[in-house]
């Protein structure tokens, strides 16, 4: 039985040189491309290229667009021991082929792959999504500056 | 920007269906049937067979606990049971629709013969009193009765129609008034009889031309000895009939279904041989013979309280207290014959032995009115043919309510062997087990007793066989028709139109409107898609509390695009709530099914859950995700749906497979 005991918090996973802002109107999946590009040196010496690119491609598969118009693409790696965090922003945005909705700020969560950490997995998934509402989004948008979207969201 | 509306439409299963009753309540139902044949039993067996009528009206009603023990196991095989089911099961359905045919009979003829009684103790008390005014009219009780009965039955025609219910609480009122008034009755002949002494009724048989029948035309068929038994216990057998509304209320009997139900007819066989049983008894130890026979042939129960011990203004107080508990039960019983009758043939209807055309909805009150009306044209012109005879009804009764009864207990045999490892909670005593069969020795005995009554019955009741043939006849032309059509239709694929409604939907405008009809402390919320794979609900059906716990079982369509309110349930939505029904009423356990249209499954099970503030969601596992995904899911839209101001109410959501499960606490 998995318990969520402890509470998590977007400063874990949140800071400047994490947001990454995407110019033009890519496709989804050149999108999530360019997150994994950005989060690479993050992981690197635990999880390899390859490794990355085909289980962020494989996962891809099974995540959808909230209807928020956030995305969360997210990955479970057995390598890991803490979340691993890359947020786009897209002022432009793109268009979901699949729900028609309009997605201009998504992030890659990267989660290791524990049983006692799917707990705090499901959390933060949570915690990403309540905290991503249009409103948000739409503030985000108009931003230019990563550390400027990284106070936004923390609050600061 | 607000998001999307994530309902397209909401669709709320009628709870009505899902609400589920006591024993108290169940044996109330089965009883307003059952027990209404104490007014008129013992009346018609003394005019067929003399003054031994209560010894086997007595006899009749003890063979009835034998009876209810065979329903008890029938029930407790089929939840949705009643002789169509079990017959069909048992021999198939060629046979089923006979069965089905007798017992629509025995349904029909319940009307007239109870509306036809309660107008003849109507009449007989109007006419006593008018003449205690001084006041002689020279009318017809008969005919009053007649003008009484179609009043009735036009009465109860409007209120099915209406698609008024049967309630179980205003049954327990009238069984709990009939049973007072039972109970003075009792107390009262005891003191008479304490106070005048008494006879045996005789055993000797004294048979009218009438009850004799065509047997009279066979040299070596006398009534003497068994056969003259047998031909009297038939007589009698007409007071069993009600005994299928116990099948028809199992299904909405309260968890633990089969003990409940066990009581049920414990508490419904101690009424039966109290009311109809000893009060026949002590109505023949306390009215004249002649009386019986003459002026009280067709209101004995009148009579027993006129011919009590004490001043004639009480005895006349206590007669109008019978004549109104009379009254009540059976016009309760009257209703119940169009309840049973429409019940049944919208359950073989189900099973495509009946015309669609039967089954179409009233436009405005959304009940089958065709089969309603159909069952009342049927009662008015048989209440019309019998000009108030009801000697020849309850000849004719008998009928249907016998062979209903062969056909069921028969069934059960055949199933013994057919369905040896069939589950079953209750078997009939009396059993001999040889390799994995438990041979039914003990229901063997009573097929044996009622086919030798049967035959008898056809024998010395003419009218009751030759109507009963043509009228089974007939039901079961219909029936075979219907089938053939119905097949006709299946091939060409066409749509049925009225699919939509059997389900007795009704829309919701918003989710909300659902959530105050919530009432109990504790709420789960269980999401189904498969029919197939429901076993996280049993599993809640299985532990839940019903007292405290309100459990609602959600249904998602995914329905992309923007909102229409032109959605409709298809045949596979509907047959995941049909499997959700049939899964509650065999836990007896009160489920709310919600069906909705979204965008996203998960999404409509976190705002229902939110809407609701449930404290758990059971979800059964998905083959082609698996349960990690489907609680990645459920949190992101848990979370995207939470308001920030929300109470942090822990909830837990559980996805339940065989043998597993995986738990998550939201927050």
């Amino acid at each position: 039985m998995i318990k969520q005991s402890d509470g998590i918090g977007l400063s874990a996973i949140i800071s400047p040189e994490k947001v990454v802002f995407i110019s033009g109107s890519p496709s989804k999946e050149e999108a999530v491309r360019q997150l994994t590009e950005a989060m690479l040196p993050r992981v690197d010496g635990l999880i390899g290229r390859k490794a990355l690119f085909d289980r962020v491609a494989e996962v891809e598969k099974l995540n959808q667009v909230l209807e928020s118009g956030f995305y969360i693409p997210h990955a479970k790696f057995p390598e890991l021991d803490g979340f691993h965090a890359v947020l786009g922003i897209i002022p432009e945005g793109f268009t979901d082929q699949a729900t028609g909705l309009k997605v201009r700020a998504l992030i890659l969560l990267l989660s290791p792959h524990k049983p006692a950490f799917f707990q705090r997995h499901l959390n933060m998934l949570s915690l990403l999504s309540q905290t991503f509402q249009p409103e948000l989004i739409d503030k985000l948008a108009a931003l230019k500056d990563p550390a400027a979207a990284s106070s936004l969201i923390l609050g600061k | 920007m607000v998001p999307n509306q994530r309902f397209k439409q909401v669709f709320v299963l009628s709870t009505a269906m899902l609400s589920f009753i006591s024993f108290w309540k169940a044996a109330a139902i089965v009883l307003c049937d059952f027990g209404s044949s104490a007014y008129y039993s013992g009346g018609i067996a003394m005019r067929a067979y003399g003054p031994a009528f209560p010894w086997f009206v007595l006899g009749v009603m003890l063979f009835a606990g034998v009876m209810l023990a065979v329903y008890v196991e029938s029930c407790s095989m089929f939840v949705r049971g009643g002789v169509y089911v079990v017959v069909r099961h048992a021999m198939g359905k060629f046979l089923a629709k006979i069965a089905v045919s007798s017992l629509v009979f025995d349904y029909v003829l319940t009307g007239p013969i109870s509306a036809i009684s309660a107008g003849l103790y109507i009449s007989y008390l109007a006419k006593s009193l008018l003449e205690m005014a001084g006041m002689h009219f020279p009318f017809s009780p008969n005919i009053l009765a007649v003008v009484f009965g179609v009043a009735v039955i036009a009465y109860f025609w409007k209120e099915n129609i209406k698609g008024v219910k049967e309630s179980g609480d205003t049954n327990v009122k009238i069984v709990l008034f009939v049973a007072a008034i039972a109970a003075v009755l009792l107390v009262w002949s005891f003191i008479t009889i304490y106070v005048r002494g008494f006879t045996l009724p005789p055993f000797k048989l004294e048979f009218s031309e009438e009850a004799l029948g065509w047997s009279k035309h066979f040299s070596w068929l006398k009534p003497i000895g068994m056969i003259g038994i047998f031909m009297a216990f038939g007589h009698s057998i007409l007071a069993l009939s009600g005994l299928e509304s116990m099948a028809q209320v199992y299904r909405e009997i309260e968890d633990p279904k089969v003990p409940n139900l066990k009581r049920t007819a414990i508490i419904v066989f101690i009424f039966s041989v109290l009311f109809t049983g000893v009060l026949t008894f002590l109505s023949s130890l306390i009215i004249p013979a002649e009386l019986v026979a003459g002026e009280y042939s067709e209101n004995l129960l009148s009579g027993l309280a006129l011919h009590l011990h004490g001043p004639y203004l009480a005895r006349l107080a206590l007669q109008i207290l019978v004549v109104i508990s009379g009254g009540l039960i059976l016009m309760g019983a009257v209703n119940t014959s169009f309840v049973g009758a429409n019940g049944i043939l919208n359950r073989v209807a189900e099973d495509g032995i009946l015309h669609d055309w039967f089954r179409k909805l009233h436009p405005k009150y959304g009940t089958t009115s065709r089969i309603i009306t159909m069952v009342a044209a049927l009662q008015i012109v048989i209440i019309i043919i019998s000009r108030g005879n009801i000697f020849l009804l309850g000849q004719a009764y008998a009928f249907g309510v016998l062979w209903s009864l062969v056909f069921d207990t028969l069934s059960l045999v055949v199933l013994r062997f057919k369905e040896a490892d069939m589950e079953r909670e209750f078997m009939f005593p009396l059993n001999i087990r040889v390799k994995r069969y438990q041979v039914p020795v003990g229901l063997m005995s009573v097929l044996v007793v009622l086919l030798i009554t049967g035959v008898m019955n056809l024998i010395t009741k003419p009218t009751a066989t030759v109507a009963g043939l043509i009228f089974t006849a007939v039901f079961f032309t219909i029936f075979q028709v219907s089938e053939k059509m119905n097949e006709k239709k299946a091939q060409l694929y066409k749509p049925d139109e009225d699919k939509d409604e059997e389900l007795n939907l009704r829309r919701a405008d918003d989710i909300h409107t659902v959530v105050p009809e919530l009432t109990k402390a504790r709420r789960v919320l269980v999401p189904v898609r498969n029919p197939n794979n429901l076993h996280h609900l049993t599993e809640v059906l299985e532990t839940a509390d019903d007292e405290t716990t309100d459990i609602i079982v959600l249904s998602a369509k995914i329905a992309k695009g923007i909102q229409s309110g032109g959605e409709t349930m298809s045949d596979e939505d509907k047959e995941v709530f049909s499997a959700v029904v049939l899964l509650a009423e065999k836990y007896g356990k009160t489920v709310k099914p919600i069906f909705v249209f979204s965008n996203d499954p998960f999404f409509s099970m976190a705002q229902v859950a939110q809407a609701a503030g449930v404290d758990e969601i059971v979800m059964g596992v998905s083959g082609s995700t698996g349960a990690e995904v489907q609680m990645e899911r459920l949190a992101m839209a848990w979370g995207m749906l939470k308001k920030p101001d929300a109470p942090a109410k822990p909830v837990l959501a559980r996805v339940v497979w065989e043998g597993r499960q995986m738990t998550f606490q939201l927050s």
